[in-house]
C-alpha cells in the first residue's frame, strides 16, 4: 500500500500540475480577451497578435482623449505569456506585449529606429561619435551619409560593434535589432548570447519616475540587450552579466550552475506589486512624453553651467513638452520642425510645426498656407527688421543658442559626451569638444546656427582621401607609447607596497607631482610651493610635503639610517613584482649598487664604467636606466593641466610604427566590406584593396588629423601638418535653447550683429583635438556662413553714421515735403482762382 | 509684375515721347504725307529716327547737346547739385531696377552700400534742387471755369465737350518737375521709415514696394521731362 501510496501520491500532483496548468492558461486567454474587450471595440478577442508581434488590422483612433489604461499581460520574446512568479521569467518584449495593438512594424520604420537606413533622411543632425581616448580618436558615423561623417559599415563596424559603442543612448531597435539574416552574417557577434534590445516604448511612454535611462546604459555595458527594457523601465530587477558568459550560452541553457558570484546569466525579478491577480501588468503611460525622457539623449549643456542658473526654453517655459512640437502618429516618423521637411519627407503636416509655420502662419517659401498661432504661438512683429533677414537667415540664428560670443562656447550633448549616466562612478567625458554656436550656410542658401565637432583620426592616405583605422588596429600597432601613464603608474603601485600607510610614493616632473590613481592611470597635481623639478624625480608624499624616495647617504659611513638599505630592499622586492618590468630593478647610491643576485640581496660597488644616474632604476644590459623612461616622463608632464592625450612626439612614433608594420595590423582590424569607407563629403573612394584586408602598399602614408589640420612625417620623418578635406570639422544644426525676445539678436538695434568688429560675423573657431600641437586649423565666421568678410567688415562700420544719414534724410524729407506741400497750395489757388495766373 | 509693368512703362513712354514728337512734326508739315499720321508712318518714322541717332552724324549731335547742356552758365553750386542730383539718380536708377528685374534675390552686396550711400546724397541734392528750381516751375494753371447752366443741353454735345483744357508745353514740364519731386519725396520716405523701428514684417514689405513703385514714377518723370526739357523739338523751318 505505501509502495502504491508512493506512486500514486506524485501521479495525483503531477495531474494536478497539468489540470492547473490548462485551466492556467484558459484564465490568462479570458484575462486577455477581457482586457481587449475593455479596452474598447476595436481590442476583441479576434485581433490575436501573429506570431510576429505584428497586427496588421489598422485601429483607428476612437476619439476619446484620454490614455488608455494599459493594464496588460506581457510576454516574451516568443510571445508566451509572463507570469512574473515562475521561476526565472525571460524580460518582457515590447513587440509581443505592445504589439497587438500598436504595429510593431510601422513603429520601427520611424526616426528614432531608422538609424541604419541608407537614405539620407533630411536634414543632417547630430552624428554619433566613436571616442577613444587613448588613441586619440573622436570619429563622427552614420549610416545616413551626412556630410562630415563617416559609415559604420564601410570602417567594419557591424551592428553588434555598433550597438556596444552607442546602446547606451539608443532607443532599441536599429542596429541593436538586427534581422536573423544580419545575425548570421556576424559570426562575431554576441546576438545569442545578449538578445536584442527591441524597441523600447517605455523609453519615451512611461510616465513613472522608475524610468532609468543609466540603467538602460548599465544593462547595455552589461550585454543584457534582452533584459535592458525590464530594468530600465523598473518592471523588473536584472541582474548578472551576459557578457561574462561565454559565447555559446544561449537563456534557454539557464543560469550558470558553475559559476554563481561572476558569470551568472541575467535574469530579472518581477516587482509583482504591480501585477494584478490575473498577471498583468500596469504600464504606467504618456501619450506625449515627458520632456525628461527626450532629456535623456538630447541634452545639451553648457560646460561650466550651474544648473541652477541656467534658463529653459521658452517654449518649456511656456508650458510645451517636447512632443508638442516634435508630433508623430504611429509611424514614429517625428517631426523635427526645420524649414523645407515637409518637402523632405513628404508629411505635409511638418509645415505647421516649423517657426514660421506656428508663428507665421508660412511656409518656407513665405506664403501663408498653414493656420498660425498653434498652441497660442505668439506672432513676432520684428518692427524695424529689413526683410533681408527673413530670406537669408533662419529663425534659429537670431532666437536659439547661446549669443555669439568672440569664439564659440563649448557644451556637452547627451550622445556625444555620454550624459545621463548616473551612479557611483560618473561616465561623461569632457572630450569630444562640441562647440556652439557657429553660423553656416544650409543646403538652401539660409545662414543657420549649428554646433560644431573637430574630427580627430589615424587614417592611410589613399591618393587625395584618407582611410580612417579603427583604434584597435592603432592600438596593436603603437603598443606602450599609447601607454607612459600606464607604466609610470604601475611603477608608482609597486612602490605603493614597500611604503608605510601615511606614504604615497610619487613622480615628481616639472610643476607637477604625479599619482597612480585607482583606473591605473595617473593623477596629477600641482607641486607644493617650491622649485620646479628640472629632472623627474621619485619621491614620497609624506602630510603635505614632499622627501626622496632614497635620500642620498654614504652607504659606507657608519652613521647613515638604520633602516635605510631595509627601504631600499623593500623597494627592490615590490619592483621585482611589477609586471612588464624592462629589467631587473636596481638601486644605485652613489657607488654601491644594491639588487637581487640569485634571490640575495646584494649591495656591492658599481663596475667600472657603470652608466646611470643615482637612484632606483632598471638593470638593462649592464647599463641602469631610469625607472621612467625620458619619453614616458616627458609625455605625462607635456600633457598634464591639459585635456589632451597625445603628444606630438607620440604621434610621429606612432606613425612609424604604422608605416613599419605597414598596415598589417591596421588592415587585420579593419574594414573587411567591398566598398571603401568615404567620408560623406563627396570625396572620391579609396581603391578597394586597401579595405579588403589584404596589406596597403608599403609606401603608403600613415596619418593623423587633429584639430583642423592632418599630421603625416615628411621625407626626414619629422612631423609636419598641412590642411586637408578631412580634418574639416563636421557640424549640425541646433535649434534649442529658445532664447527669450529681449536676449535675441537685433533687440538692442542693428549693432548686435552690424558692426566692425561684430561677433557675429569676425568670430573665429579654433580647432581642438587630442593632440597637444601649436598646429592647429580655424574658420573664420564668415567662411563658415560663405559670404565677404571685407564687405561685411565695411557694412559694419557704415552703422557707425547710420543715425546721421537717418537724421541727413529726415532733413531732407521735410524740405522736400514743405515744398511739395506749398506747391500743391498754390496750385489749388491757381486752379481756384485765389491767385492769378503768370501769363 | 513689377518688372513687367517696369519694362511695359518706359518702353510705353518712350513711345508715346517719339509718338508726341511725330505728330507735332506733322502738324507743322501737313502737305508731308498724308493728313492723317497713322501707325504705318509712324513706324516708318520712328525706325528711321533710330537709325539715324545710331549712326555717327546722330551720335554727334547727341554728344553736342550735351556738351552745350553742361556748358550752360550756372553758378557753382547750382551746377554741382544738378550733378550730383543726375548723377545719383541714374545710379540709383541702373542699380535699382537692374537688380529688380534680372536679379531675383534683389539689390545686395556692395552695390545696395553704394545705393544707399548714392540715396542719401540724392535726398541732399534733391532738397536743394527743389528749392532753388521751385521758381522755375511754379505750377500755373490757369482757373477752372464751368460754363453756366442754360437749361439747354444740347443734343448731341458729351459731357468731355464741357470742360475745355488746354495746356501747354511748359506747364507740363513744371507738373512733371514737381511729379519727379513728388516722387522723390516718397523714395527718401519709403527708404527712412524701415529704417526705425516702427513697422512691422508686413509694413516692411509695404515700404519696400512703395519703394520700387515710386522709384518707377521718378524714373517715367525724369524721362518726360529730361526729352521735354532737354532735348525740345526744333520747330520746322
Amino acid at each position: 500500500m505505501r509502495a502504491a501510496a508512493r506512486f500514486v501520491a506524485p501521479g495525483l500532483c503531477l495531474l494536478a500540475l497539468a489540470a492547473w496548468a490548462v485551466t492556467g492558461q484558459d484564465s490568462r486567454s479570458a484575462a486577455q480577451g477581457r482586457a481587449q474587450e475593455s479596452a474598447g471595440p476595436a481590442m476583441d478577442a479576434t485581433a490575436q497578435p501573429s506570431t510576429n508581434g505584428q497586427n496588421d488590422r489598422v485601429k483607428p483612433w476612437d476619439g476619446s482623449r484620454t490614455t488608455p489604461v494599459h493594464l496588460i499581460p506581457l510576454k516574451d520574446e516568443n510571445d508566451a505569456p509572463i507570469i512574473p512568479t515562475e521561476a526565472r521569467p525571460m524580460p518582457y518584449s515590447a513587440r509581443f506585449t505592445c504589439g497587438p495593438c500598436h504595429a510593431y512594424a510601422t513603429i520601427r520604420g520611424g526616426l528614432h529606429f531608422n538609424t541604419m537606413a541608407p537614405q539620407a533622411a533630411g536634414r543632417p543632425g547630430e552624428p554619433w561619435i566613436w571616442l577613444d581616448r587613448a588613441t586619440g580618436t573622436v570619429l563622427p558615423l552614420s549610416y545616413k551619409k551626412w556630410p562630415g561623417s563617416w559609415d559604420p559599415k564601410a570602417l567594419g563596424l557591424s551592428a553588434w560593434d555598433f550597438t556596444q559603442l552607442f546602446g547606451r543612448h539608443f532607443p532599441g531597435g536599429g542596429p541593436a535589432e538586427p534581422s536573423d539574416d544580419e545575425v548570421l552574417s556576424e559570426p562575431d557577434a554576441r546576438w545569442n548570447v545578449s538578445g536584442k534590445a527591441e524597441i523600447n516604448c517605455l523609453a519615451c511612454h512611461n510616465a513613472s519616475n522608475r524610468q532609468d535611462h543609466g540603467e538602460w546604459a548599465k544593462q547595455i555595458l552589461r550585454q543584457n540587450l534582452r533584459w535592458a527594457a525590464t530594468a530600465a523601465g523598473g518592471v523588473g530587477e536584472v541582474g548578472g552579466m551576459a557578457s561574462r558568459l561565454w559565447n555559446t550560452w544561449s537563456y534557454v541553457d539557464g543560469p550558470n550552475l558553475d559559476d554563481h558570484e561572476w558569470a551568472v546569466a541575467p535574469f530579472v525579478t518581477y516587482r509583482t506589486i504591480d501585477f494584478d491577480g490575473k498577471h498583468r501588468y500596469f504600464f504606467d503611460l504618456d501619450y506625449r512624453p515627458a520632456d525628461t525622457r527626450c532629456l535623456a539623449c538630447h541634452s545639451v549643456s553648457a560646460t561650466g553651467e550651474v544648473r541652477a542658473h541656467g534658463q529653459p526654453d521658452v517654449h518649456s517655459a511656456a508650458g510645451l513638452k517636447c512632443a508638442d512640437c516634435h508630433r508623430n502618429d504611429l509611424g514614429h516618423g517625428m517631426i523635427r520642425g526645420y524649414e523645407g521637411e515637409a518637402a523632405d519627407t513628404g508629411n505635409p503636416a511638418a509645415e505647421s510645426f516649423t517657426c514660421r509655420g506656428c508663428h507665421l502662419g508660412q511656409d518656407q517659401t513665405g506664403k501663408r498656407l498653414v493656420r498660425p498661432g498653434r498652441m497660442s504661438a505668439p506672432y513676432p512683429k520684428h518692427t524695424g527688421i529689413p526683410l533681408v533677414h527673413f530670406k537669408t537667415l533662419e529663425c534659429a540664428v537670431c532666437h536659439s543658442g547661446p549669443r555669439p560670443a568672440k569664439e564659440p562656447s563649448r557644451v556637452r550633448t547627451s550622445r556625444a559626451n555620454r550624459l545621463g549616466i548616473h551612479g557611483v562612478a560618473q561616465w561623461f567625458t569632457e572630450t569630444p569638444a562640441v562647440l556652439e554656436p557657429v553660423f553656416v550656410k544650409n543646403a538652401h542658401g539660409k545662414i543657420g546656427p549649428r554646433r560644431l565637432v573637430w574630427p580627430a583620426f589615424w587614417g592611410r592616405l589613399d591618393g587625395k582621401d584618407v582611410v580612417p583605422l579603427r583604434p584597435e588596429a592603432v592600438q596593436n600597432a603603437a603598443g606602450k607609447v599609447l601607454r607612459p601613464e600606464a607604466s609610470i603608474a604601475q611603477t608608482l603601485v609597486a612602490l605603493y607596497q614597500a611604503c608605510a600607510e601615511d606614504e604615497m610614493p610619487v613622480l615628481a616632473s616639472g610643476k607637477f607631482v604625479f599619482e597612480a590613481n585607482v583606473d591605473g592611470g595617473l593623477d596629477a597635481s600641482e607641486r607644493p610651493s617650491g622649485p620646479e623639478a628640472r629632472e623627474a624625480s621619485w619621491e614620497l608624499r609624506k602630510g603635505g610635503s614632499l622627501v626622496p624616495l632614497i635620500p642620498d647617504f654614504d652607504p659606507a659611513s657608519p652613521d647613515k639610517a638604520p633602516d635605510i638599505e631595509g627601504r631600499i630592499l623593500s623597494y627592490l622586492q615590490a619592483l621585482s613584482l611589477r609586471a612588464d618590468s624592462p629589467g631587473k630593478p636596481v638601486v644605485l647610491v652613489r657607488r654601491t649598487l644594491y639588487q637581487f643576485t640569485d634571490g640575495i640581496f646584494d649591495v656591492s660597488e658599481a663596475p667600472e664604467g657603470f652608466e646611470g644616474s643615482p637612484g632606483a632604476g632598471w638593470l638593462v644590459e649592464g647599463k641602469l636606466r631610469p625607472l621612467a623612461s625620458p619619453f614616458e616622463v616627458r609625455t605625462v608632464t607635456a600633457k598634464s593641466g591639459t585635456e589632451q592625450t597625445l603628444t606630438e612626439e607620440q604621434v610621429t612614433l606612432i606613425l612609424q610604427a604604422l608605416a613599419e608594420t605597414g598596415g598589417q595590423a591596421a588592415a587585420a582590424s579593419g574594414a573587411e566590406t567591398e566598398a571603401a569607407p568615404e567620408r560623406r563629403s563627396g570625396h572620391g573612394s579609396a581603391p578597394a584593396a586597401a579595405s579588403e584586408g589584404r596589406e596597403g602598399p608599403p609606401s603608403a602614408p600613415f596619418v593623423y588629423v587633429s584639430g583642423g589640420r592632418l599630421f603625416k612625417l615628411d621625407s626626414r620623418g619629422r612631423l609636419a601638418s598641412e590642411a586637408h578635406e578631412a580634418a574639416e570639422p563636421v557640424t549640425w544644426p541646433l535649434a534649442h535653447d529658445v532664447r527669450p525676445v529681449q536676449q535675441s539678436l537685433g533687440w538692442n538695434g542693428c549693432g548686435d550683429c552690424h558692426s566692425a568688429g561684430s561677433k557675429f560675423f569676425f568670430s573665429s573657431v579654433k580647432g581642438t583635438g587630442p593632440l597637444l600641437t601649436a598646429s592647429t586649423g580655424s574658420k573664420s565666421a564668415t567662411s563658415l556662413m560663405g559670404i565677404g568678410g571685407l564687405f561685411q567688415r565695411t557694412f559694419g562700420l557704415t552703422f557707425a553714421v547710420r543715425p546721421l544719414s537717418k537724421i541727413v534724410l529726415a532733413l531732407a524729407i521735410l524740405i522736400t515735403g514743405a515744398l511739395l506741400v506749398v506747391a500743391f497750395l498754390v496750385v489749388i489757388g491757381r486752379l481756384a482762382g485765389l491767385i492769378e495766373k503768370r501769363q | 509684375m513689377f518688372a513687367i509693368v517696369s519694362v511695359l512703362a518706359i518702353i510705353g513712354l518712350w513711345l508715346g515721347l517719339a509718338f508726341r514728337r511725330f505728330g507735332t512734326r506733322a502738324a507743322e508739315r501737313p502737305a508731308e504725307g498724308t493728313n492723317k499720321p497713322g501707325p504705318g508712318a509712324f513706324s516708318r518714322w520712328f525706325f528711321r529716327r533710330v537709325a539715324e541717332s545710331l549712326r555717327k552724324p546722330g551720335r554727334d549731335a547727341l554728344t553736342d547737346r550735351l556738351r552745350s547742356l553742361a556748358s550752360r552758365r550756372a553758378p557753382v553750386l547750382e551746377k554741382w547739385l544738378l550733378v550730383g542730383l543726375y548723377a545719383t539718380f541714374l545710379f540709383l536708377a541702373a542699380s535699382g531696377f537692374f537688380f529688380a528685374i534680372f536679379i531675383e534675390r534683389g539689390l545686395f552686396g556692395v552695390t545696395l552700400l553704394l545705393h544707399f550711400t548714392a540715396g542719401v546724397i540724392f535726398a541732399v541734392c534733391l532738397a536743394l534742387t527743389a528749392i532753388l528750381k521751385a521758381g522755375r516751375y511754379v505750377p500755373n494753371p490757369g482757373p477752372l471755369s464751368l460754363p453756366a447752366f442754360s437749361g439747354d443741353f444740347p443734343a448731341g454735345r458729351g459731357i468731355g465737350k464741357v470742360m475745355e483744357v488746354s495746356v501747354p508745353a511748359r506747364d507740363i514740364i513744371s507738373g512733371l518737375f514737381w511729379v519727379f519731386v513728388l516722387a522723390g519725396f516718397s523714395l527718401t520716405v519709403s527708404a527712412l521709415l524701415p529704417m526705425l523701428p516702427w513697422f512691422h514684417y508686413q509694413g516692411q514689405v509695404i515700404l519696400f514696394a512703395w519703394h520700387r513703385w515710386s522709384a518707377l514714377a521718378a524714373l517715367l518723370a525724369a524721362i518726360a521731362f529730361a526729352d521735354l526739357e532737354f532735348f525740345p523739338r526744333r520747330p520746322a523751318a
